[in-house]
C-alpha cells in the first residue's frame, strides 16, 4: 500500500449516518456469537431495566470504526481502537436508531495519525473516547 | 469469596484453535454494513479489524465459569474496550486466546475488572491485544 501523504491535525473525515434495525443486531449476534438477549428480546432488556433492546457495544464500535477504515483505505493500516461505552444505542422493534459517526484527526506522529471519532445518537454520544490509530506509512 | 484484588494475575488457559474463514470474515464485514470493502473479499481477505473481538469474548467464557469468582455475565456491564494489532487476522490464521485478569478494584457489590486477552496463531505469532473494562454487580438480582 502507498503511504498516507497529506494528513494534518484537525483534517475532518468523511462520516456517514446508519440506522440499525433489529435485523442488523440479530445479524450481529450470529456473525460475532453474541447472543445475549438483551439485543433482541423485548422482556430481557425490560428485566434488566432498560427501556428496549439496546445494539451491542461492540456494532456500534465496529461501525464507527468504518470512519477511519474508508479513509485510511486498508484497514489493515488500523494499529489500536479504543472506545467508551457510554450510553446504549435503544433500537425499536419497529423502524430503528440512527446513528451518525464522524472523524477528526487529532494528532499525527512518528508516521502515526490519531483519529478520535464521534457517534452521535439524536444529539447524544453513544460512545466516549472514540480513537484509532493509524499507520500512514 | 468473590472476585477481589488477590485474582489480579489469573489466567486461563488459551481457548481452542479457531480458524478464521472467508465465509466468516465476510459475514461480519456484512454485519457491520461493511459487505462490499474489497479488503474483506477475495481469496485472501483480512479480518475487520474488530472482528477480534469475535476471539476475544471467547476467552471470557473461562473467567465466567471460574468458580472462585461468582461473575455472572448477566450481571456485568462492558465499560470499554481496546484492540492493539500486530497484523491483522486473515483468512486461514488459527488464533487462540489467552485471557489474564489484570486489575480488580471491588467496592461492596460492584467490582470494576481489567482484563487484557491476547490472541495469537497456534504457531505462536502474537496478533492483537484485547483490553476490556468490566463492571460487575453482585446483590440484587438483575
Amino acid at each position: 500500500m502507498s503511504a498516507l501523504t497529506g494528513v494534518e491535525v484537525g483534517q475532518l473525515l468523511p462520516g456517514f449516518s446508519r440506522t440499525f434495525t433489529r435485523a442488523d443486531l440479530v445479524r450481529y449476534a450470529g456473525a460475532s456469537g453474541d447472543f445475549n438477549p438483551i439485543h433482541w428480546s423485548n422482556p430481557a432488556a425490560a428485566a434488566l431495566g432498560l427501556p428496549d433492546v439496546i445494539a451491542h457495544g461492540m456494532l456500534t464500535m465496529g461501525t464507527a470504526l468504518r470512519v477511519v477504515t474508508d479513509w485510511a483505505g486498508d484497514p489493515a493500516r488500523v494499529r489500536s481502537y479504543s472506545v467508551r461505552f457510554t450510553k446504549p444505542v435503544v433500537v425499536p422493534e419497529v423502524g430503528g436508531t440512527v446513528v451518525t459517526f464522524t472523524g477528526t484527526v487529532t494528532k499525527v506522529a512518528d508516521g502515526l495519525a490519531t483519529v478520535s471519532v464521534e457517534a452521535l445518537c439524536d444529539d447524544v454520544k453513544v460512545l466516549g473516547a472514540v480513537t484509532a490509530e493509524v499507520d500512514l506509512g | 469469596m468473590p472476585i477481589s484484588e488477590d485474582h489480579v494475575g489469573r489466567s486461563y488457559p488459551a481457548t481452542a484453535p479457531y480458524e478464521v474463514s472467508r465465509a466468516k470474515i465476510a459475514e461480519f464485514a456484512a454485519a457491520l454494513g461493511d459487505g462490499d470493502n474489497p479488503a474483506y473479499a477475495g481469496a485472501d481477505p483480512i479480518a475487520p479489524p474488530t472482528f477480534a473481538v469475535v476471539l476475544s469474548s471467547a476467552a471470557w467464557d473461562a473467567m465466567f465459569a471460574d468458580p472462585d469468582l461468582e461473575l455472572s455475565l448477566s450481571r456485568t456491564v462492558h465499560v470499554d474496550q481496546r484492540f492493539a494489532w500486530q497484523r491483522p487476522l486473515r483468512s486461514g490464521d488459527e488464533v487462540s486466546a489467552t485471557l489474564t485478569i489484570e486489575k480488580v478494584r471491588a467496592r461492596g457489590a460492584t467490582a470494576i475488572i481489567g482484563i487484557s486477552v491476547a490472541l495469537a496463531t497456534t504457531a505462536g505469532e502474537h496478533l492483537c491485544t484485547a483490553t476490556s473494562t468490566l463492571m460487575h454487580s453482585t446483590g440484587e438480582a438483575a
